[in-house]
């Protein structure tokens, strides 16, 4: 199966669900550790942002989260129903602050662009959708 | 996300396992205010068993930080793999903490 898909809700927790699927994906595909770390790790940051932001506290939203492997690269999307929102024109963080004016923000959006190899948001049919590119290295 | 504790020469040992993510960073981040505010101002954090560490782990890392400071304590962190080390270098947190590459060294920097 070289493409999945899974659906949860607006909480924190399904986002363990989404970790353990990538970690089953990658094992499938023989796909190394780190990548598959990586893939986690800008997941965690997507969906946290999403489920944090994109919809009321109160309201049960959903966010699909659609994975393809191909030969050289896997590719993640992630949709979601809130209002438009791109997170790649968010400002990023300022590193170079000392320990105790460290903001936290920002960071998230930081770790996908640096973890990943192509970061792209479209707005469709009323969803946002931001698609996450890693390549593979040669097996 | 499992975390486990022990002690040695006054200082306190968490041994994070697993994700320290969304999810896993709120049991960690509790655990190690609430160690801290009940008076562990010693404490070393061996990452040795963790698969990796977000955004919201680092945040967790550095109010910890602050606090043990704000106690004139000593928070050192220990047990990195390369990966973990690349995230902590692409938030720009490595100059932020002492860092050791195993729990001896961590210990005795942390007494």
């Amino acid at each position: 199966m070289d493409r999945v898909e899974v659906r949860i809700v607006n909480r924190l927790e399904d986002i363990s669900r989404v970790a353990d699927m990538v970690e089953r994906f990658g094992a499938e595909h023989s796909i190394p550790g780190p990548a598959v770390d990586d893939l986690n790790v800008a997941l965690d940051e997507a969906l946290s942002n999403i489920v944090s932001y994109a919809y009321r506290p109160t309201e049960q939203g959903e966010i699909v989260v659609r994975l393809d492997y191909r030969t050289s690269e896997v590719q993640i999307e992630i949709e979601d129903a809130g209002p438009p929102f791109d997170p790649l024109q968010a400002p990023g963080p300022d590193l170079d602050k000392p320990l105790h004016e460290r903001p936290i923000g920002g960071l998230g959006i930081h770790f996908i662009k640096s973890l990943m190899d192509e970061v792209a948001y479209i707005r469709l049919d009323g969803k946002n959708r931001l698609r996450l590119t890693k390549r593979l290295p040669a097996a | 996300m499992e975390l486990i504790e022990n002690q040695s020469d006054g200082v306190i040992i968490v041994e994070p396992r697993g994700r320290i993510d969304s999810v896993g960073s709120k049991t960690f981040g509790d655990r190690l205010t609430e160690l801290i505010r009940s008076g562990s101002h010693h404490m070393l954090i061996d990452l040795q068993q963790i698969l990796y560490i977000s955004s919201a782990g680092f945040r967790c890392l550095l109010i910890a930080r602050k606090l043990v400071d704000e106690a004139n304590g000593k928070l050192v962190l220990c047990g990195m793999s390369s990966e973990v080390k690349r995230l902590f270098e692409i938030g720009a947190f490595t100059d932020l903490f002492t860092i050791c590459t195993n729990r001896d060294e961590g210990v005795s920097k942390a007494k």
